[in-house]
């Protein structure tokens, strides 16, 4: 981008920050310099330069009454007279296709809520936005197939109530009914997983929500924890595996090239255009999927128990 | 007086007048900032209405009224935000989603995503729900200059600007030069992609964003358009969300089985795809090696049926790495 595009772009950015702040404050009048600062995703020293421009700010003919009185008292932040600044502006085109495309994410999650909240955004925009609203929602697309449970799910997440649901596990082909207390959905490479306290195991586990059926808010509810335990997503660069579960693997030079766009630095390159890196191998059954995926442009140099585990998967393949 | 405070003067100004304002009035207001020449000012004014109509501030001209005079006017219905009605649950829903599209960190609009959460929230109180939604991409290692990018390519987007780009492939592992015309961004399995018309290629093609090493937008006449959106084209079409979706060659049909302990995700492995009760799947590939790939990932419970192309190809593969893994 060109320099003054980006001086424009800032100037603009300062504008629609100027033009909200002055309402909100007077909407919500007393909250903390710290509290205005953190809503508006300011830092202290800068949301205190810009009240100090606001002061400034008035209409002719500029005679006492006729300036913005915006203050800070006891480290509070007021408006007195807010010269018609007292709602922000409507969404810009650009403000709703932004916040619609984001919504996509929870689609068909929330369908009722969605499409309601959607169209009452698009209802919002100005008359002359709405056709530019529609035209660049078409040009930013973030459908992910979100699962039916997400609704439901954040809804238990937020109200502290446990859940119930069948659990199809991948390795035993076999389906459980689960009591969980879900504490965060999450999104990883586009697929949804709850993390929350299985209490039919009695540890913190991740759940794929697409194997998730039957489910059902109870009214027990539960103390949540201030700081859920993490529970890390299978995949190469999770971090927590132990030393003596590392597992070294080698790309081809054919592969190589995809493998550094996922691992990044953490690769060594070994002569020829392969590649090795190192891997947690803390779950047999995810490795070898996770090697078999490559068609075999991957390889397990070692250890040998590794080795002979993805030799026994692909065998299985065959003999199937 | 500094720019940003004449700007929400004019404004202020604007807002409060109960009558069009003519230029000579304006002008008047605003002696010191619209001084020198007629000219001069006149083209500094203009600067500043397209900055506030970019802005979305509904400035208008009116005019042929017997009444009263020419002049601008900002229509205060028009301008301020409404009460947006949002019930609890669907503000929540935008909220969860706008906030954790923030927070992976690489959005494209990702300032405009901000304002809007703000806006929404205006009128729901200085609380907003605390929502307990996240979203990692985790597609490829981050890289620091993606979210940048993202805004450049979505500002490219947005106003039809072509692009030259220099596109590292990793299949060929070279770097070429292109111009391109942003279709439209596509978010899919942690990788945000770019689908636009290639000049080189002569055609639509997708560009993975994090492959893209350089960047210019075109910077000529920034307030007109470089190219038009066929109006067919839709980003669906030219999306791969699985494996075998990429577009290699022509469809083929492949005939996937599941065994038992399979059979209830079939549909879910292999969406879109044809399935039955019995756990037999028949995918429309257009990337048989990707397809391939992720049933050997499967294991031993999904077996390649047919073309028998397609299945010398899988049992090559797991031959492959049989070979490779025997032995210490």
């Amino acid at each position: 981008m060109t320099a003054p595009a980006q001086d424009l772009n800032r100037a603009q950015e300062r504008l629609r920050r100027l033009l909200f702040l002055v309402p909100w404050v007077a909407r919500h009048p007393g909250l903390t310099v710290d509290e205005v600062a953190r809503a508006m995703g300011l830092t202290r020293e800068v949301l205190l330069s810009e009240l100090e421009l606001l002061t400034l700010v008035g209409r002719p003919p500029f005679q006492p009454d006729d300036f913005v009185d915006i203050y800070v008292e006891d480290d509070r932040v007021y408006v007195d007279l807010d010269q018609r600044f007292s709602a922000p502006p409507r969404l810009t085109a650009a403000e709703g296709v932004a916040l619609a495309a984001a919504a996509e994410l929870l689609r068909p999650a929330a369908t009722d809520a969605l499409t309601g909240a959607l169209h009452k955004l698009e209802a919002a925009l100005p008359r002359a936005a709405r056709e530019r609203y529609r035209d660049m929602a078409q040009k930013l697309n973030l459908a992910l197939d979100a699962p039916l449970g997400l609704a439901a799910l954040s809804q238990a997440i937020v109200e502290h109530r446990e859940v119930e649901f069948d659990y199809f596990t991948f390795g035993s082909g076999s389906t459980e009914r689960r009591a969980v207390r879900p504490f965060e959905l999450f999104s990883h490479r586009g697929q949804w997983y709850l993390s929350g306290h299985c209490l039919s195991r009695r540890d913190t586990r991740l759940f794929r929500l697409d194997r998730i059926n039957a489910l059902a808010l109870t009214d027990r509810s539960f103390e949540p924890p201030t700081e859920p335990p993490g529970a890390a997503v299978p995949q190469p660069a999770r971090e927590g595996a132990r030393a003596k579960d590392k597992v070294r693997v080698r790309f081809s030079p054919a592969a190589a090239p995809y493998a550094a766009e996922r691992f990044g630095a953490d690769v060594a390159w070994v002569g020829g255009g392969a590649l090795e890196v190192t891997v947690p191998g803390d779950s047999e059954r995810w490795l070898t999927q996770w090697v078999l995926s490559f068609g075999g442009e991957a390889e397990v140099v070692e250890p040998d128990w590794a080795r002979k585990a993805v030799a026994r998967a692909a065998k299985a393949s065959l003999d199937s | 007086m500094e720019r940003t405070e004449r700007l929400l003067d004019l404004v202020a100004l604007l807002l409060d007048a109960k009558e069009p304002l003519p230029w000579r009035a304006i002008k008047a207001s605003f002696a010191d900032d619209y001084g020198g020449s007629a000219e001069a000012a006149e083209r500094k004014f203009e600067r500043d209405k397209a900055e506030l109509l970019e802005l979305g501030i509904p400035l208008t001209w009116v005019s042929n009224d017997e009444d009263k005079e020419d002049g601008y006017l900002v229509d205060r219905e028009a301008y301020y935000l409404p009460e947006l009605g949002l019930l609890p649950d669907e503000l929540a829903v935008l909220y969860a989603a706008g906030s954790a599209a923030l927070a992976s960190g690489a959005f494209p609009g990702s300032q405009d995503l901000a304002h809007a959460l703000r806006k929404i929230g205006f009128f729901a109180g200085p609380n907003p729900p605390a929502p307990k939604v996240r979203l990692e991409l985790g597609g490829v290692a981050p890289t620091a200059d993606l979210p940048a990018r993202l805004e450049q390519l979505w500002a490219a987007v947005s106003h039809r600007k072509f692009i030259e780009v220099q596109y590292y492939s990793p299949r060929q592992q070279q770097l070429t030069e292109r111009r391109v015309d942003p279709y439209g961004l596509v978010l899919r399995r942690g990788l945000w992609s770019l689908i636009g018309y290639c000049h080189l290629r002569q055609g639509i093609r997708t560009f993975q964003v994090h492959r893209i090493k350089k960047l210019s937008t075109n910077p000529k006449n920034p307030r007109s358009t470089d190219f038009e959106v066929p109006a067919s084209f839709t980003l669906d079409d030219y999306v791969a969300s699985w494996p075998w979706q990429h577009r290699f060659h022509a469809p083929v049909e492949v005939r996937v089985q599941l065994g038992s302990e399979l059979r209830p995700l079939a549909a879910s492995l292999f969406p879109g795809a044809a399935t039955t009760a019995d756990g037999a799947a028949t995918v429309s590939a257009t990337d048989l090696d990707g397809l391939l790939k992720y049933v050997l990932s499967l294991g031993e419970q999904a077996r390649v049926l047919g073309p028998p192309e397609a299945v010398d190809r899988w049992h090559q593969m797991a031959q492959r790495i049989a070979t490779a893994h025997e032995g210490s």
